[in-house]
């Protein structure tokens, strides 16, 4: 799990975080929203190290990132970056298989953990083909396989970092990601998530973080995040918000 | 998708055609020597008790011709894939060379200042004088490629588009200061170096071959353990940090194998172009990209791609030498033109 | 006694003499153009088993053998032509092949390839020697300086009512990048030799600009061309370099081709025939006094 407190973070001349405290926690979903510019990847490039913090302090398991060795840390949090620019004809499997890289499990366990979370990404028909012919979202589904295979089974210790990992999903597939990522959470693994679609987030969040312009405008719920005044004055956008007939969590129908 | 070939064939195959290009290499030359007669001084050098009579020049050409200059192309051929591979990964592009970080005009110009410097200051005691052009070829493959290393990097940080940016104009900059002592040299001079820039494993021997031979087993020995780290560097740089590699340390490795390697060939048989950019893509397209299998292929393919090569210099025009640069570009640039096409399509 | 020392002498010298002509190379290699020249020369065309590229007279050289350029040999290469003798000059190479060649127990003679006399006569007393025909090569030589020696006295005696010509020597490739023989070159020494005050005033063969060269104004450009030769080389010279056109020398049409074999590798057997040529070039109205 991972801890933050009283984060900042400068680049260049600008404060692009500020005050962010937070603690990713096992077995549940964070999802982090917030208008382009909020510092959402400034956030996630912080938690895992990409971005070093001005002030404030990021523990994974209660001791600072930057003391963790590579190969250590990398069996403990994985990060699922928002696209990938590999361009080599690996086979899917292959790339999948470089999840398996931070652990010495043997190939026979790492090929069966590598089944299971093409199987889980929805991506196993998808093994033996070679990684340059699939399409934005097929490869989007693939890498999302990668870091499950980093993390499995998922389990409490293990932290996931997403940023935005449905962009270029299709309807079903935004879906059957999040239930991935949530079924992760619910084997015990903290999971924090930046997403872009205010519904996904209240299906699919525990807590949502609303960022905006580098600060926290509110840390609840969704319930208690998702509300009108809320998403009006951080996005400018008029909404209603209302129950989901079937499911009971909140539903955001622009007006 | 099914790769043409399984590692383990082409491993085989690989290893059969290294042995192949070595023994034509060692049988076939401008004196022709009779099969039995080669095969009688090999068993010889190998250290088995052999008759020798009438061997003496059989041992001679074979002994301190053939096998130091085969044992040279191996070496070269052998490093100059591997670096190919290394640049390949760091710029996580096919169509990287070692040449990108400068290497090969760093050393052209250090070969360069040593043929005509040592005319200007009269001529060097000639005991030094294949040390002096070597040792400067190299000096100057290493100081270009710290120096364009150096550009690149700020705070411990390695950006790689920049390097490829500081190695171009690097190498732009090397190649004025080359045309500046060709302009400056008299026409004798001039000759000598536009063959070294040709490349040319004539004159192989021993005493000038084992360092060469010391870093090329160096780089093959280290490179392949990275096999893991240059498959995940490949993803990306933050991709291959959140898989807990050192990304920064690799890189740095990764152009100091290409800097070292590749100096030494070149000090030691000129520039010799096409292998690191051919070599490591024939071999991805037949076996693909995993470098566990890539990097130890490329060094057997390109170990026996360029004693091949060397064939035909000695060959095509015997008695008289063709320099090996120019064989290589004839192979290489139209199987690469063959390869882009391909892609296209 | 006596008769016992004659015997033991006449021994000795049928033991030694064969010896002796055994010892003598017969297959030659040649590692430079006015080498194999002198070779010839001297009559022993015949052992030369493999010459450079630079060895091009006389024409039936070329069907030789060729072991490439005379800087870039390969030990294989030579010693596939099993010779008994590898010539060249100290431009001979690379060091490290000759090396191998002297370790396949081939000798290895190096001759100079400086442009003066005595160079010449060190080269033919070598050549002699090796030859097994040390008067012919003297002799030679003595015919040689002869040649020159007249050759000089008639120009000198021509240069008493006309002044030596501002001469310069160009060596350029299809008219192209015109290089200026200047001093301690072969061109230097031929200029002098045939009468001519040579304008350049740099050391070696130079790149010069054709207006600094058209602002030498030479009254005679000689021209020394890689690919053409003949009128074709002129004309060439002066169409890459347009400049020229203003010189003394193109105005009055007083531009002579010269081999350009003849400036490398040393002083070789043709050239007291080309200076004749170019001394009549330098002093036309003196053409008949010139003439051999």
């Amino acid at each position: 799990m991972l801890q933050v407190s009283d984060l900042q973070v400068i680049r260049g001349h600008k404060t692009v975080l500020d005050g962010v405290s937070l603690d990713v926690a096992p077995g549940q979903v964070l999802g982090v929203l917030g208008p382009n510019g909020a510092g959402k990847s400034t956030l996630l490039g912080a938690l895992c190290g990409e971005l070093s913090a001005h002030r404030g302090r990021v523990l994974l398991h209660e001791r600072p990132l930057a003391d963790w060795p590579g190969q250590e840390r990398a069996q403990r949090l994985a990060v699922l970056p928002q696209a990938s620019s590999l361009g080599f004809a690996f086979r899917v499997e292959e790339v999948v298989g470089m999840g398996r890289l931070p652990h010495r499990t043997g190939q026979v366990r790492d090929r069966e953990i590598v089944t299971a979370a093409l199987q889980a990404a929805d991506a196993l028909h998808l093994a033996e083909r070679s990684y340059l012919a699939l399409s934005g979202g097929e490869r989007q589904r693939v890498h999302l396989a990668r870091v499950l295979a980093q993390l499995w089974p998922g389990e409490a210790g293990r932290t996931l970092l997403l940023d935005e990992p449905t962009s270029a999903l299709d309807p079903l597939h935004q879906h059957t990601t999040l239930q991935a990522v949530r079924g992760f959470a619910d084997r015990g693994a903290a999971v924090l998530v930046i997403l872009h679609d205010l519904n996904l987030a209240a299906r699919y969040c525990d807590r949502i973080l609303l960022l905006e312009n580098g600060r926290p405008y509110a840390f609840d719920t969704p319930e208690q995040v998702l509300q009108p005044g809320a998403l009006k004055a951080v996005f400018g956008l008029d909404v209603l918000v209302q129950r989901h007939p079937e499911r009971g969590h909140p539903l955001i129908i622009a007006r | 998708m099914t790769r043409l070939v399984s590692p383990r064939t082409l491993f085989i195959a690989l290893g059969l055609l290294c042995l192949l290009a070595v023994w034509l290499s060692l049988a076939l030359g401008p004196v022709s020597l009779p099969l039995i007669d080669t095969l009688r001084v090999g068993l010889r050098l190998l250290g088995l008790p052999v008759n020798g009579d009438g061997l003496e020049q059989a041992e001679l050409i074979l002994g301190q011709i053939r096998l130091p200059r085969t044992l040279l192309g191996l070496a070269v051929g052998a490093v100059l894939a591997l670096a190919g591979v290394a640049m390949q990964g760091l710029f996580r592009n096919p169509l990287a060379d070692p040449g990108l970080v400068g290497v090969s005009s760093g050393a052209a110009l250090g070969a360069a200042i040593a043929i005509v410097g040592s005319t200007w200051v009269g001529g060097v005691p000639e005991v030094f004088a294949p040390y002096l052009l070597s040792l400067c070829a190299f000096l100057g493959g290493l100081g270009v490629t710290a120096l364009v290393y150096r550009l690149g990097s700020k705070e411990g940080q390695t950006s790689v588009a920049t390097m490829l940016l500081a190695g171009i104009a690097l190498t732009a900059l090397a190649s004025s200061a080359v045309g500046l002592f060709t302009y400056l040299a008299d026409d004798a001079t001039l000759r000598t170096l536009t063959f070294w820039n040709l490349g040319s494993l004539n004159g192989a021997s021993y005493q000038r071959l084992w360092p060469l031979v010391l870093v090329a087993t160096g780089v093959a020995l280290w490179l392949p353990r990275r096999a893991e780290a240059l498959n995940a560097l490949l993803l990306g740089e933050s991709e291959a940090r959140h898989l807990g590699f050192e990304v920064e340390k690799l890189k740095r490795e990764l152009v100091f194998c290409t800097a070292l390697g590749v100096g030494a060939a070149v000090a030691a048989a000129g520039l010799i172009g096409f292998i690191g950019l051919v070599v490591p893509h024939l071999v991805r397209l037949l076996a693909g990209p995993d470098h566990r299998v890539l990097l130890p292929a490329s060094l057997l393919a390109g170990a026996s791609l360029l004693l091949f090569a060397d064939l035909i210099a000695r060959l095509a025009l015997a008695p008289a030498e063709l320099p090996i640069g120019i064989v290589t570009a004839f192979i290489g640039a139209p199987f690469f033109l063959y390869l882009l096409l391909r892609g296209r399509a | 006694m006596r008769r016992y020392a004659s015997l033991i002498a006449l021994c000795i010298g049928l033991v030694f003499n064969p010896a002796q002509a055994e010892q003598l190379p017969q297959r030659w290699v040649s590692a430079g153009g006015a080498l194999s020249e002198w070779i010839v020369e001297l009559g022993a065309e015949s052992r030369l088993v493999g010459v450079d590229t630079t060895s091009q007279h006389p024409q039936s050289l070329k069907a030789l053998p060729s072991i490439g350029y005379q800087r870039q040999l390969s030990a294989e290469g030579v010693l596939s032509l099993r010779p008994d003798v590898l010539v060249g000059t100290e431009e001979m190479g690379p060091p490290p092949v000759l090396a191998q060649i002297r370790g396949a127990k081939v000798r290895v003679e190096l001759f100079s390839s400086q442009a003066d006399l005595e160079a010449v006569h060190g080269n033919l007393k070598h050549l002699g020697e090796l030859l097994g025909k040390p008067e012919q090569a003297e002799q030679r030589f003595v015919d040689y300086r002869q040649q020159l020696d007249a050759l000089k006295a008639k120009v000198k005696a021509v240069q008493a009512s006309a002044g030596a010509p501002g001469v310069i020597l160009l060596v350029g490739h299809a008219g192209a990048k015109p290089m200026i023989a200047g001093k301690g070159t072969a061109g230097d020494w031929l200029i002098e030799q045939a009468g001519g005050r040579n304008l350049a005033t740099n050391d070696g063969y130079k790149n010069f600009s054709t207006e600094t060269l058209a602002a030498l104004n030479p009254e005679v450009v000689v021209v020394s061309d890689r690919a053409l030769t003949g009128d074709a080389a002129l004309q060439a010279l002066i169409k890459e370099n347009p400049a020229l056109a203003a010189s003394r020398a193109v105005r009055e049409k007083r531009l002579i081709d010269l081999d350009p074999t003849l400036l490398v590798g040393g002083l070789g057997p043709r050239l007291p025939a080309s200076l004749q040529a170019l001394a009549q070039a330098f002093y036309p109205a003196a053409k008949a006094q010139l003439a051999p």
